[in-house]
């Protein structure tokens, strides 16, 4: 039986304004290691703003997500960036790399963040650089490199940290067909051979065909989960 | 790896940082040549004036500080022998030189001013000071004769007199009385002071000592062998003069070149701050923009977990390295236009005459004042801290959502 990562109970989030917005309206979910997992729906459904309440990346107003064992709601702003370095791999959609840095200098770098030996960065960041397909690019700075090998360098850079599970947010928004069946063949990959989490917010039919659980939300509610 | 990110995100935009490390370096480079031009100008005067008039040092009995009167010498000739034994076997002292010191009056067919007369003993003149080097006309009691004077160009023309002019001085002798001598022209000098030149006269003691029946020395001038630590110098002679005399240093002779030279290192300090001001708002600016256009990235950093210590830490890298680069190109920069400035000078000649006022001459040699590199240095290091604090703080005030999605 697959273990328990993510356990979210009641989570909402409210934005104030003249007219309140419930971006997410009450949502529980587990989600289990090894999942392969879409959240879709129609964009301002408040998927995004459930990706960045499960990353630690925003307070939810109230509910709790407890991940390992650890309701992060309750950690502090420096206790939630230590979290995240250690527990969570993030892909954006606009790739984020650092553009002064190669491909393997972006990959090393997060694990220089978690202060590891320079041999292990090295090792480590040519290693998930192969199996992103970029042997060969490793001293490519991301403007050499195509918009689907930077975010096959923003896969490598989430799962260097060695994460309970990578958070991506719309990852193919920006690439075409090829590009995007290879990055998705590179996570199922990934998910199989290593069993690393993924959880995609997303509303590309190419992404959700390839998920094995997608759950749908609208307006701040899950919707359905399959 | 920090390091290397923050070394290479300077050369993002090279414009701007060119433009930031460039006002780094002149400004640099601007504040060295004024600390060498001030400098040279200062030392140049006060070199002017320890070795044409007043000496490193001079020795007076205290009743003359307190007053000048012909009264107050150094004691009979033994007591001024061993005086100047004692002063002279300080291994700092080059040498030293006596003088009679009269308060008095020249009077001329034209007029009369109240004047200093030194009478001198010419060979310890010529060893000791260079007044005998800057006559204009005449020399320096090498020719023969009796009671021949040595006045200031500026006095001489005030008093409309020429070479072998006819001149009465009006002095007191020890006991007060009132005595009146003749004298004639035989040299007229310039020195850099023209205050100076305005004032003293010289004569040979042998003349003065027929008028007043008795040698008379007021004053033993004492010469260093540099012009450094003069100050501490002065207090190690001091301890080891006798009673009843007291000993000035050049700074207490001449106090105006004292806070000068005081006064100058306060300014050069202030004005290397003002430059440091002006690249503090420089250096700010850039960085607020790189902030600015790296907000993405910034909240990509934050969000995958790079602490504020450490998004800090590259921010406070960043711009000290603007300041590394700048720094040494503007000491350099600074250093070789110095170098050069010293062998061919400052040509001020059309200032000549109110430099002339100042002691200086028309043509300024700067100098180079190695300890200034290191304040430079570290006002540089500390206005490059200062101005990072402000875009650090903006930086760790980012919203890593928002700012990844560049709102």
């Amino acid at each position: 039986m697959s273990k328990s990562v993510i356990e979210i109970k009641n989570l909402e989030k409210v934005y104030d304004g003249a007219v309140p917005v419930h971006a997410v309206n009450g949502i529980s979910l587990t989600i289990t290691e090894g999942e392969f997992t879409a959240l879709k729906g129609p964009s301002g459904c408040g998927k995004t703003t459930l990706l960045n309440l499960l990353g630690g990346l925003d307070k939810p107003s109230s509910g709790s997500i407890e991940i390992g064992g650890v309701d992060i709601t309750t950690l502090s702003e420096n206790q939630l960036i230590d979290f995240r370095l250690r527990n969570i791999g993030f892909v954006f959609q606009a790739y984020n790399l650092i553009p002064v840095l190669s491909a393997q200098e972006n990959v090393s770098f997060i694990m220089l963040l978690q202060d590891r030996p320079k041999e292990e960065r090295e090792a480590r960041a040519k290693q998930l650089l192969e199996a992103v397909g970029l042997k060969g690019k490793e001293g490519q700075r991301p403007g050499q490199l195509s918009g689907g090998q930077q975010q096959r360098v923003a896969v490598a850079r989430a799962l260097a940290s060695k994460p309970q599970f990578v958070l991506a947010d719309e990852p193919t928004a920006n690439l075409d067909s090829t590009s995007t069946a290879n990055l998705l063949d590179i996570m199922e990959k990934l998910n199989k051979e290593e069993g690393m989490t993924f959880v995609f917010a997303t509303h590309d039919d190419r992404v959700i065909k390839k998920a094995r659980r997608i759950i749908s939300i609208e307006d701040g509610k899950v919707l359905s989960d399959e | 790896m920090i390091f290397k990110v923050a070394w290479r995100n300077i050369w993002r935009s090279k414009v701007r940082s060119f433009i930031v490390i460039g006002s780094i370096a002149v400004g640099i480079w601007a504040g060295l040549l004024i600390i060498g031009f001030s400098f040279g100008m200062n030392n140049e005067r006060t070199a002017s004036a320890i070795g044409t008039t007043i000496g490193h040092a001079q020795i007076h009995s205290n009743t003359f500080d307190a007053e000048p009167l012909s009264s107050a010498t150094l004691g009979d000739s033994a007591d001024v022998v061993a005086l100047r034994r004692t002063v002279e076997d300080l291994p700092f002292v080059a040498g030293t030189a006596q003088r009679t010191v009269l308060q008095g009056m020249i009077n001329s067919a034209k007029s009369a001013r109240a004047v200093r007369i030194m009478g001198v003993w010419p060979e310890d003149e010529r060893l000791q000071t260079t007044l005998p080097m800057n006559l204009v006309e005449g020399d320096f009691f090498e020719s023969t004769g009796r009671n021949r004077l040595v006045i200031g160009e500026k006095l001489a023309n005030r008093l409309g007199l020429k070479l072998r002019s006819k001149v009465v001085l009006t002095f007191q002798d020890a006991e007060g009385t009132l005595s009146r001598a003749s004298f004639r022209v035989s040299g007229i000098y310039k020195t850099l002071n023209a205050t100076w030149d305005e004032f003293h006269l010289y004569v040979h003691h042998e003349d003065l000592e027929k008028t007043l029946g008795t040698p008379l020395v007021h004053e033993v001038l004492v010469r260093f062998n540099e012009t450094v630590n003069t100050d501490e110098k002065a207090v190690e002679m001091a301890s080891s003069l006798p009673e009843g005399v007291a000993l000035k240093s050049w700074k207490q002779v001449n106090p105006e070149l004292g806070f000068a030279d005081d006064m100058m290192a306060i300014m050069l300090v202030l004005v290397l701050g003002i430059i440091m001001m002006a690249l503090l708002f420089g250096i700010i600016n850039n960085m607020l923009m790189a902030i600015l256009e790296r907000r993405r990235e910034l909240g990509m950093l934050m969000a995958v977990g790079m602490n504020k210590r450490k998004l800090f830490l590259m921010i406070l890298v960043e711009t000290l390295m603007l300041g590394f680069v700048g720094g040494p190109v503007g000491i350099v920069l600074g250093d070789l236009s110095t170098r050069l400035m010293m062998q061919i000078g400052i040509d001020l000649t059309s200032k000549k005459d109110g430099l002339a006022e100042l002691g200086v001459q028309s043509i300024i040699y700067p100098e180079i004042v190695p300890e200034y590199y290191i304040i430079i240095a570290i006002m540089v290091v500390t206005t490059a801290l200062i101005a990072s604090i402000l875009p650090a703080v903006r930086a760790l005030k980012l919203n890593p959502v928002q700012a990844i999605r560049g709102e």
